[in-house]
């Protein structure tokens, strides 16, 4: 087992410990060991099809694994367990999907108070408060009685952010949170995901926004073919990546 | 001719309304309402529960109902009516109405065809809702509950509306174990004119073919707004500020 030294905090918010997951022969995950200190943000980049989205979504448990481990906040997330101590958990962890996945037979604001008021049993008053504040954080408060096949999907996946913060998660998993929507309508879902950063949010990140990476990242994963083949500050990774296939990577992007 | 007409609906009116009652058993046009409506109502819920049993991960809850589900939709509905006339008595012993052996049989039917219905409704939302629900941390019952099925089953009111059609018309066969509807009534005013059939049975298919017309106009409105609501907004935006909030409180 290879537990980082550097890490800041002794209880890490995410721990996965020789990960592998597989379909068959294909092997989509392999050994995957590292960690997400609290606070820290890490972006996990990667070519296509290297099994970025699969370990997101593997943290969170929406993906089995063959073996190994992952905790939060020092719960293992895939041990037997019942179902209800599985939803509190995942309660906690706040996930953005690429296709927003807003529920569309609800209001903006209805999205985001649902959870709170079904999950939590928060009384509906106060989860609706909680959800206009949050609406106003990501900058849609007026947009709170619309429905979201009415928002552009900037909008949509500003308030899918929304929607997850609802639960008070002290982690954030974004899986692709831009690579549906159109070049104008990035810049905006990053500003809210700067801020999340800037206000000490743990957040791990798939993305293919390298000036989100340079610029928020605390750390880079390079994944390809389900192995982190490098683990490094921005700095270091944009300036002299040392693993080939990384540099490559990097080459294709400046393109 | 059209005095024909005139004269048996003036005679009999009351006898293709509601039977014989109160002299005899309810009849008529209100009972094949009554039944169709009975069905219809029992058969939803139902409906709902086999299509959850059938995309269960259970084997033990997915493969009986859905073995059901395949022999109900593979037997004709006549044959599944005479079974059940001869066959309920014998397993209880009792002497089962012909009304209530009709509904059970409607259940069981119109069940099996609505619950392909319902279970293709949750299909076709796709993984994205459920996961979403996951994630935030509900329950599978709760993201069915509160996020999957009202969807689904909005998105399949019309193919619904088009099962409770179709369930009026299969009442009809009720006849054959002699459950008193309106198909019931007009033999027996056949049966008294004796030489009017074609009179009668139009006077019949004129009241089934309204009934029917109306509630597939109905289906077919309905399912035009929801093409135009799924749409989205491009094509029919809404003032935000006249978003029917109070239906959303309600399912909430």
């Amino acid at each position: 087992m290879s537990t980082s030294i550097s890490e800041p905090h002794a209880a890490p918010a995410i721990r996965i410990t020789d990960v592998c997951k597989s379909y068959g022969d294909y092997r989509v995950l392999r050994n995957i060991t590292a960690e997400v200190a609290r606070g820290e943000v890490v972006v996990i980049c990667g070519p296509s099809g290297s099994g970025k989205s699969t370990l997101i979504r593997t943290v969170n448990r929406l993906e089995e694994i063959s073996s190994g481990a992952i905790t939060f906040e020092g719960h293992d997330i895939h041990t037997p367990m019942r179902a209800r101590d599985l939803n509190t958990l995942r309660s906690r962890i706040g996930f953005v999907f690429q296709s927003f996945n807003l529920f569309p037979h609800l209001s903006v604001v209805d999205n985001v108070s649902m959870s709170p008021i079904r999950v939590r049993g928060l009384p509906v008053d106060q989860a609706h408060d909680t959800a206009l504040k949050l609406l106003d954080r990501v900058g849609l408060a007026e947009k709170a009685n619309a429905y979201p096949g009415q928002l552009s999907g900037g909008q949509q996946q500003r308030v899918a952010i929304a929607r997850a913060l609802a639960m008070e998660p002290p982690v954030m998993l974004f899986d692709e949170p831009t690579s549906a929507l159109d070049p104008e309508m990035v810049g905006e879902v990053l500003s809210v995901m700067k801020s999340l950063a800037a206000d000490g949010m743990t957040m791990l990140c798939v993305t293919h926004e390298m000036g989100f990476a340079r610029d928020v990242a605390d750390r880079i994963w390079f994944i390809d073919k389900g192995e982190i083949l490098e683990s490094a500050p921005p700095e270091d990774f944009f300036q002299n990546p040392r693993h080939p296939r990384a540099q490559r990577f990097l080459a294709d992007l400046r393109h | 001719m059209i005095r024909d007409f005139v004269t048996i609906i003036q005679d009999y009116w009351l006898l293709l309304l509601i039977g014989q009652y109160p002299n005899g058993p309810l009849g008529g046009l209100a009972n094949t309402i009554i039944l169709s409506v009975l069905a219809i109502g029992l058969a939803f819920p139902i409906s709902i529960l086999m299509a959850l049993a059938r995309l269960s991960k259970w084997r033990l809850l997915r493969w009986p109902v859905t073995g059901l589900v395949y022999v109900t939709r593979g037997v004709p509905l006549l044959m599944l009516i005479l079974w059940c006339y001869f066959v309920i008595p014998l397993w209880t012993g009792a002497d089962v109405p012909s009304f209530f052996i009709m509904l059970v049989t409607l259940v069981v039917y119109q069940g099996a065809f609505l619950s392909e219905v319902v279970r293709a409704g949750i299909v076709s939302l796709g993984q994205g809702q459920m996961d979403a629900a996951r994630a935030l941390g509900h329950g599978y019952m709760g993201a069915m509950r509160f996020v999957i099925l009202p969807q689904a089953l909005y998105n399949m009111i019309p193919s619904m509306i088009s099962t409770f059609v179709s369930t009026i018309k299969d009442t009809t066969l009720g006849y054959v174990i002699n459950v008193p509807d309106l198909t019931f009534a007009a033999s027996q005013v056949n049966n008294q004119l004796l030489t009017q059939p074609f009179q009668v049975f139009l006077i019949l298919a004129v009241v089934y073919y309204i009934i029917c017309w109306s509630l597939t106009f109905a289906a077919n409105t309905i399912e035009r707004r929801i093409t135009r609501r799924r749409a989205g907004p491009r094509n029919a935006r809404l003032r935000d500020d006249a978003a029917p909030l109070i239906t959303i409180r309600e399912q909430l």
